[in-house]
């Protein structure tokens, strides 16, 4: 059952990149990424209260210990759910667009869903690994070859920073895995792995390799600096799979492989940790109330975000890893709507910048309401999708630590700032001869922001049904690891 | 032992077929080297011949020969296949081209068996010595003359450090025998300084063979001014053959004396990659590139040496050899299909080929991918089976070598991204694919996915 999340999307992906389908390429990509949809809505169904289930594995190179094993519990659900409904939604606001080469788009748009199914479902470190890197690789050509100016720069300085931050992961992966012995032998297998006992010294190196990895696609400060300029060179599709669910990697990661790979030597980083990530939290907002460019601001306002999830799950308890987990859903659907008028705004207006724009209001009232509400999920107004995970994250932070939660909580204020000015620049004010003449949204821009809109709401007045989802698999991985 | 003969008897048929029927060569040569593949095949999967364990001492077909055969035979096949269009420009020398290649081949195989320095020294000169003639080949070309005076006078300066250091070595052990030595070097309380001084000499005998830094510097005008086809030779078979030799002469001979060299080869590892990768950041030309690209996988290559006695460090080392080489050829296919038509080695002659040639651009790319060791492609399984085989011994090594190999994505990428995101074209002719070429990159290409969907099949052979 497992397989077909990564089967679909790689299999529609080879189709096009190899027969290049020219006329069909969009539709059989939003296809493939619907049927994955429905799988998903199958999974949601199954029972995740006793382990993992829907596990699969064979060997791969059999004498080295390596499988390529894939299973599900409750937060791999929220992940695939994260993914597979965001990206019907993200091929969609590409629709309209005119690519040249558009098989070759779509097909590496698949090949990075594919790729991002299997780094969420993968039970082996070393698969683990190779889904996270084979990510990189469809992101940084989509971002080099369909992005806007001086992206052979910034999208090769993406691709270093992120590889060497991975390989550090590999080298810990590698250390962890020369201490199993499984029957003689060494093995990649989750379970394996988090029995290892290492030494203090050994844990100490092997959580700062994993951080690094894991701060940098966060990312978290100070490894950020790769970030913005990539949000902004990119296409959107890019940035909204980048910002969307490839940041979620790290975060799921923490939970999943640093945390239990190597708990023993938790007590005297977590501090470090959580600090550079109140830290980036506090930095971003300050620097995104000051973007002029909306496209940089929402960069920011991410790096705000997801380090505040950092945060949350890097103070290891149930608060804290639940609302991480309910919150990358959320920050997911919620920056790929923002990101989305992003869009909008430029292909209408010709440019980013916030002082060209104002009063569109009066032009495309659709357009002002649907953003509206994007905008109350992302500043986490009560009944909102933000509201319960921000909520549950600073209270996991203030449990951990009463001044850092105290911090952390600036967010909420600084979020505020900057979202609500970004919205009135463009939405309130004195019209433009520009903005005068300002297009409300189409049919099929009108359900993308529809959809997203609705999930805000909807998912704002029932996190139970998502944190319900979850808590079993949290009890237990809190249960495993202990520190 | 059947392919070395198979392999000698189509070079002497080759040499005679050349003097009449010149349409013949390449398919009989083609035919031979598919002869021993199968032959080699036979060995390793199947019953065997049963013949060839042991000749007079001199050297021994076990399943690493056999396995580590069947990488420089698969090599030299694909390079053939590349050869009908890569060698349309000769005129009356093609049959020693292909008798030369051939005959240089044997010689690898006897490095990949010796049990004696004696054959370990002919295996090297059968080796090389066809290779300063090809390296020469274009002889109205003065680059190419220039390769052939500085690959032979360094060559042959380096087999007569092997020599001296062989010398040493019979001094100390009274034995040319590799068993022999490995006794007497585990017998005796202390290593006589004789030996110490055999040991390191052959250290640097063989570290000029592989192009290791600082016994490198040769390579990159050698690589650069051979004809495209023995480049992607040297590369690929001279390498594999190379370090098969250092690998069986240290984990057969000098496990005693370990204690002795590793600090030196650990050494050379780290300045060969260091040093190639950094430099290779500067190079404007394709092939003075790859010749840096092949110097640093040398330095990777070497922690397979320093690997000895681990579990696992001869199946890395095969498995590591094996996409190397094909990533290589596959690189050079794409490589002569553009460098011959436009004339242009530069990385300028690659821009826009992502649209011109989607297929030839594809191939290099995931050449390229592979030589830097990005997942999930097999060159990042070889990367990976090497360092966890060397991890336990040396980890500050691995440490290096990992951020080396992330040094190495900048010089890869750059070809890639020439082909697919400078707009600007470099010219408008488009570029025909001569069908042999075709043939051969395809085939190396799925013999990379095979590498990178089953890895366990190679790396459990031996």
């Amino acid at each position: 059952m497992s397989l077909i999340f990564i089967l679909i999307p790689f299999i529609a992906s080879a189709i096009l990149l190899l027969l290049r389908p020219a006329g069909l390429s969009r539709h059989l990509a939003l296809v493939a990424a619907l049927a994955n949809l429905a799988a998903t809505a199958y999974c949601v169904c199954c029972d995740y209260s006793q382990g993992m289930t829907c596990t699969f594995s064979v060997p791969w190179v059999a004498s080295a210990g390596i499988h390529f094993s894939l299973g599900m519990d409750g937060i791999t659900l929220i992940m695939l759910v994260l993914t597979n409904l965001l990206a019907p939604l993200i091929i969609l606001t590409s629709w309209d667009h005119k690519f040249d080469n558009e098989p070759r788009y779509y097909g590496l748009v698949l090949m990075m869903l594919a790729a991002l199914n299997g780094v969420f479902l993968a039970q082996d470190g070393l698969v683990f690994y190779i889904f996270y890197e084979l990510a990189l690789i469809p992101i940084y050509f989509i971002c080099a070859i369909w992005g806007g100016q001086d992206r052979i720069r910034v999208t090769l300085k993406f691709f270093i920073y992120t590889f060497v931050g991975s390989l550090f992961m590999l080298v810990a992966l590698l250390w962890v895995y020369l201490q199993t012995n499984v029957n003689g032998a060494h093995s990649f297998a989750w379970a394996d792995l988090v029995a290892v006992q290492l030494s203090p010294a050994a844990a100490h190196w092997v959580l700062v390799g994993f951080f690094i990895a894991f701060a940098v696609k966060m990312p978290v400060f100070p490894l950020h600096t790769w970030q913005p300029d990539t949000y902004v060179t990119s296409p959107t599709t890019g940035t909204m799979l980048l910002s969307g669910i490839m940041l979620k990697m790290g975060a799921y990661g923490v939970i999943r492989w640093m945390v239990p790979l190597a708990p023993e030597a938790m007590h005297f980083v977590d501090p470090l940790f959580i600090s550079l990530a109140v830290i980036g939290i506090i930095y971003a907002s300050i620097i995104a109330v000051k973007q002029s460019d909306i496209k940089r601001l929402v960069a920011y306002s991410s790096i705000a975000h997801v380090g505040l999830i950092a945060a949350g799950i890097l103070a290891w308890n149930k608060t804290g890893v639940q609302g991480g987990i309910i919150q990358m859903l959320n920050h997911g659907i919620n920056v790929v709507g923002l990101f989305f008028v992003v869009d909008l705004l430029e292909r209408r207006l010709g440019t980013r910048s916030l002082a060209d724009m104002g009063g569109i209001a009066k032009s495309a009232p659709k357009f002002a309401t649907l953003f509206m509400i994007i905008v109350l999920g992302s500043v986490a107004v009560p009944l909102t999708n933000g509201f319960p995970g921000e909520f549950l994250l600073l209270n996991g932070v203030w449990n951990y630590n009463f001044w850092l939660g105290v911090l952390a909580g600036l967010t909420i204020i600084f979020g505020a700032v900057y979202m609500l000015r970004a919205y009135g620049l463009v939405v309130f004010g004195e019209p433009t001869p520009a903005t005068e003449r300002f297009e409300d949204v189409n049919t099929r821009e009108f359900l993308v922001l529809g959809i997203i809109a609705g999930l805000v709401i909807v998912l704002g007045f029932f996190p139970q049904s998502i944190l319900g989802l979850t808590e079993a698999s949290v009890d237990r991985i809190l249960s495993v690891v202990q520190f | 032992m059947t392919a070395l003969l198979i392999l000698f008897l189509t070079a002497i048929a080759v040499l005679f077929a050349g003097l009449t029927k010149r349409s013949l060569l390449q398919p009989l040569s083609l035919f031979g080297t598919l002869l021993a593949l199968g032959a080699t095949g036979y060995d390793l999967f199947g019953p065997g011949f049963g013949w060839g364990m042991e000749y007079a001492s001199m050297f021994r077909f076990m399943p690493f020969a056999h396995a580590f055969s069947g990488v420089a035979i698969l090599a030299t096949v694909l390079i053939i296949a590349l050869s009908g269009w890569g060698f349309r420009n000769l005129n009356s020398t093609l049959g020693d081209h292909y008798g030369l290649i051939l005959f240089s081949l044997t010689g690898a195989l006897i490095l990949f068996s010796f049990t004696n320095l004696t054959m370990l020294f002919l295996g090297i000169e059968i080796l090389s010595i066809p290779l300063y003639v090809l390296a020469g080949s274009r002889r109205d070309d003065l680059s190419s003359n220039e390769a052939a005076l500085k690959y032979f006078l360094m060559g042959s300066f380096a087999t007569g450090i092997l020599l001296f250091g062989m010398a040493l070595i019979y001094g100390a052990t009274a034995s040319f025998d590799l068993g022999t030595i490995s006794r007497v070097i585990g017998n005796g309380d202390q290593m006589p300084g004789m030996l110490k001084v055999g040991i390191l000499i052959m250290i640097m005998g063989l570290s000029f063979k592989v192009s290791a830094v600082p016994f490198h510097f040769w390579a990159p005008d050698v690589y650069q001014g051979s004809p495209n086809l023995i480049t992607a030779f040297m590369a690929t078979v001279v390498k594999t053959a190379g370090f098969a030799a250092f690998y069986r002469l240290f984990a057969i001979a000098f496990p005693g004396a370990e204690g002795f060299w590793s600090v030196p080869v650990a050494l050379v590892a780290a300045l060969t990659m260091t040093v190639a990768n950094i430099t290779a950041i500067f190079q404007q030309d394709f092939k003075r590139m790859m010749a840096y690209s092949s110097i640093s996988h040398a330095g990777y290559l070497l922690l397979a040496v320093l690997a000895i006695g681990t579990e696992g460090a001869d199946r890395a080392l095969l498995f590591y050899t094996l996409t190397y080489s094909l990533a290589t050829i596959c690189a050079f296919g794409a490589f002569i299909i553009v460098a011959e038509q436009t004339g242009n080695s530069s990385f300028e002659a690659f821009n826009g080929l992502g649209k011109k040639q989607p297929l030839v651009a594809a191939v290099l790319t995931l050449s390229m991918l592979s030589l830097a060791g990005i997942p999930p492609l097999a060159g990042f399984f070889g990367k990976y089976f090497l360092f966890t085989a060397a991890f336990a011994k040396y980890p500050w090594l691995i440490v290096l070598a990992v951020i080396n190999s992330a040094i190495s994505i900048y010089y890869y990428f750059k070809i890639i991204i020439a082909m697919y995101f400078n707009r600007e074209d470099s010219q408008e002719a488009t570029l025909e694919i001569p069908a042999g070429v075709r043939l051969a990159v395809l085939v190396g290409l799925a013999l990379i996915a095979w590498l990178t969907l089953a890895p366990g099949s190679v790396y459990g052979l031996i």
